[in-house]
């Protein structure tokens, strides 16, 4: 009986290949960052490495600019599954260079980043708007409060990098001459506040948001092609991305993809082994399962670690692919 | 036991429901009466706008001789005026001039919002406790409660700009004026009252004649506690797209721009302090004339 039992673990053990990691995999920390996408991937890489891998996982919170400090002086956390390259570049390059970080994920989610959106309702009244260009033309469409002969376009909270790149964008578009007003939203909650009054009331809405988002997610905005292509790195670092003072002359362009890594320390890369590291290699969430995770968050109140069992739940078609049969049965083993 | 050590807390779906449910009824009140409500409100951003326009477009000297000119007649105190020529020329020169008429426009109207709605608040609490007993809480509630808890359902309704900062405004800078008129109502001399009465004076001629004149100092007081109050809102208001000195404050908050934060917000104190010491003295003057009378 005993030798059976032995027999079976080797079996399984040569099958699946996971035995080994089990042994050596160790604790790991994952960094969650404040906000919900972060939060969700840390409690599923959580689940997933514990469970299929057999890691001891500790998710510590944190966010992007502290936890990529601490990731980059102290080597922990371990891993950061949504960190957003923008505003911790150069360090990072560096960090990647010598060896110490790795970005095992350069787009662990699809359709990600900046730009310009609608509400869907204005999107359905009036089909012909399909890019920036088409909305340019169609300021009435966009009444500003204090002046309804100009259209309000809404940018950036006061101090955010993206309110410089609008400024910029604004001027490119000669948006001014059209008939345009650039309205500072003052803050997050503002900018927030006013997307969701428009899209509640069914008024139009043009303005500067990201994604994924959960209000993005929620209320179905649109995002609207530029119609142009991106200017190119130079020209935008160089000029759309500084002070009006800085650039005289900006080019219209598409906004800039965002560079969101899975960020892994040296020490992960070890203690996971080559499965874990194939497993934050493969995994990238669908941006439509990401916004229906967000919606879903947001409609329950739900925990991170509640949305994550949902979503192993509720997308086995999206996870069974980043991992091999025998770990996704171990998982499927233990969601039930 | 187990009473003991865990509170007796609502069961979270019903919590969660309740929650849910306030929402829900408040996206519904918004977008049953939203428009309504903006279009009630829209006179109001006219006149802001207006103004605004009114003082960004008329030469500086002028809006300094005007502000010169009310100084004096508030405090007639030369330092006052000189002060105030030498805050606004500083402020012109470090760029801050449009933000700051900006700043000035929307303080006045809230101003006049809280004196035109304080008062008449300030005068009913007097006259009836039961009035005192419903407000006071309000005005409690008004000048403690986060601005931010107030600021989304005001967006909500509102959207962001002028008219739903003024309303931010106004919620927390309206108390001390209801609050004083109604202390200085109450404090009026028995005496004074009795006299009054004897001439056979009826409640208007008591209220006008008496009552308020000898309030004025503490409603002026108000009115300064007000305008101050309103002043230190100016960030918050910015918060939600009022265009203004608070902007740049944000800006640099989330920039740390060291600099800019400091001329901003210094800005802000230098309006404050005029409007400060402006209004103080002419209270202070009313003050003296009523002393005049007793002592003759």
């Amino acid at each position: 009986m005993n030798k059976m039992t032995q027999r079976i673990a080797i079996g399984l053990a040569l099958l699946f290949g996971a035995n080994t990691a089990m042994a050596e995999c160790g604790s790991i920390q994952i960094a969650d960052m404040n906000w919900p996408t972060a939060s969700l991937m840390a409690e599923v890489d959580r689940f997933i490495l514990e469970q299929g891998y057999g890691c001891e996982v500790e998710v510590v919170a944190g966010s992007t600019v502290p936890t990529f400090t601490s990731m980059n002086e102290k080597g922990k956390p371990d891993l950061a599954p949504e960190q957003w390259t923008n505003s911790v570049g150069a360090p990072l390059k560096k960090a990647m260079a010598e060896g110490r970080l790795f970005a095992l994920n350069t787009a662990p989610i699809t359709g990600l980043g900046e730009g310009w959106w609608i509400p869907p309702a204005t999107a359905k009244k009036h089909p012909e708007l399909k890019t920036v260009q088409d909305v340019l033309k169609r300021p009435d469409l966009f009444p500003y409060a204090e002046d309804k002969s100009k259209g309000a376009f809404v940018t950036c909270p006061a101090g955010w990098g993206c309110q410089l790149v609008n400024a910029n964008l604004f001027r490119a578009f000669e948006m001014e001459k059209k008939g345009w007003v650039l309205v500072d939203p003052g803050s997050a909650a503002g900018l927030d506040g006013s997307m969701t009054k428009a899209v509640e009331r069914g008024e139009n809405w043009f303005g500067y948001y990201w994604s994924p988002t959960t209000l993005l997610a929620k209320h179905g905005m649109v995002g609207l092609d530029f119609g142009v292509p991106f200017v190119g790195r130079k020209a935008w670092d160089e000029c759309i991305a500084l002070s009006e003072q800085e650039c005289a002359d900006p080019q219209q362009s598409a906004w800039t993809e965002s560079e969101v890594f899975t960020v892994a320390s040296a020490d992960f890369t070890k203690r996971a082994g080559d499965d874990g590291v194939d497993y934050i290699k493969a995994r990238v969430y669908p941006a439509d399962v990401m916004n229906s995770m967000l919606v879903y968050m947001a409609d329950n109140q739900a925990e991170p670690a509640d949305a994550a069992m949902e979503f192993l739940r509720a997308h086995g078609d999206v996870w069974k692919s980043w991992v091999s049969a025998g770990v996704a049965a171990k998982i499927t083993n233990a969601i039930n | 036991m187990d009473f003991l050590t865990e509170f007796p807390e609502m069961e979270r779906q019903n919590l969660r429901d309740l929650k849910q449910g306030i929402d829900a009824g408040f996206r519904g009140f918004s977008r049953e009466y939203g428009e309504l409500l903006e279009n009630f409100f829209e006179p109001l951003l006219w006149f802001l706008v207006w103004l605004q326009k009114l003082l960004i477009a008329a030469p500086w000297p002028l809006i300094i001789l005007i502000i010169c000119a009310l100084a004096w007649f508030g405090s007639r105190s030369v330092k006052i005026v000189t002060g105030c020529a030498l805050s606004f020329l500083v402020i012109g020169y470090f760029g801050m001039w449009e933000d700051t008429m900006s700043t000035l426009a929307i303080i006045s109207v809230a101003t006049i919002v809280c004196i035109a709605t304080g008062i008449p608040l300030g005068i009913l609490m007097a006259r009836s406790n039961r009035a005192q007993a419903l407000i006071t809480p309000a005005l409690d509630v008004m000048q403690t409660i986060p601005a931010f808890v107030y600021l989304i359902p005001v967006v909500m309704l509102l959207g962001i700009g002028k008219v739903p900062g003024l309303i931010a405004v106004c919620i927390y800078a309206i108390p001390p004026i209801v609050r004083l008129t109604n202390l200085g109502i109450r404090l009026v001399d028995k005496d004074a009252l009795e006299a009054a009465d004897a001439f056979g004076a009826n409640y208007r001629q008591k209220l006008f004649g008496v009552q308020i004149p000898l309030a004025l100092p503490n409603i002026f007081a108000g009115v300064n506690q007000t305008i101050m109050m309103a002043l230190s809102m100016v960030v918050i208001a910015s918060m939600i797209g009022v265009a203004g000195l608070g902007l740049p404050v944000l800006r640099s908050i989330s920039n740390q721009y060291l600099a800019l934060g400091l001329m901003n917000g210094l800005a802000i104190v230098a309006l404050a302090i005029i409007f400060d010491r402006v209004s103080q003295k002419y209270g202070d003057r009313l003050q003296k004339h009523r002393k005049g009378i007793h002592h003759d």
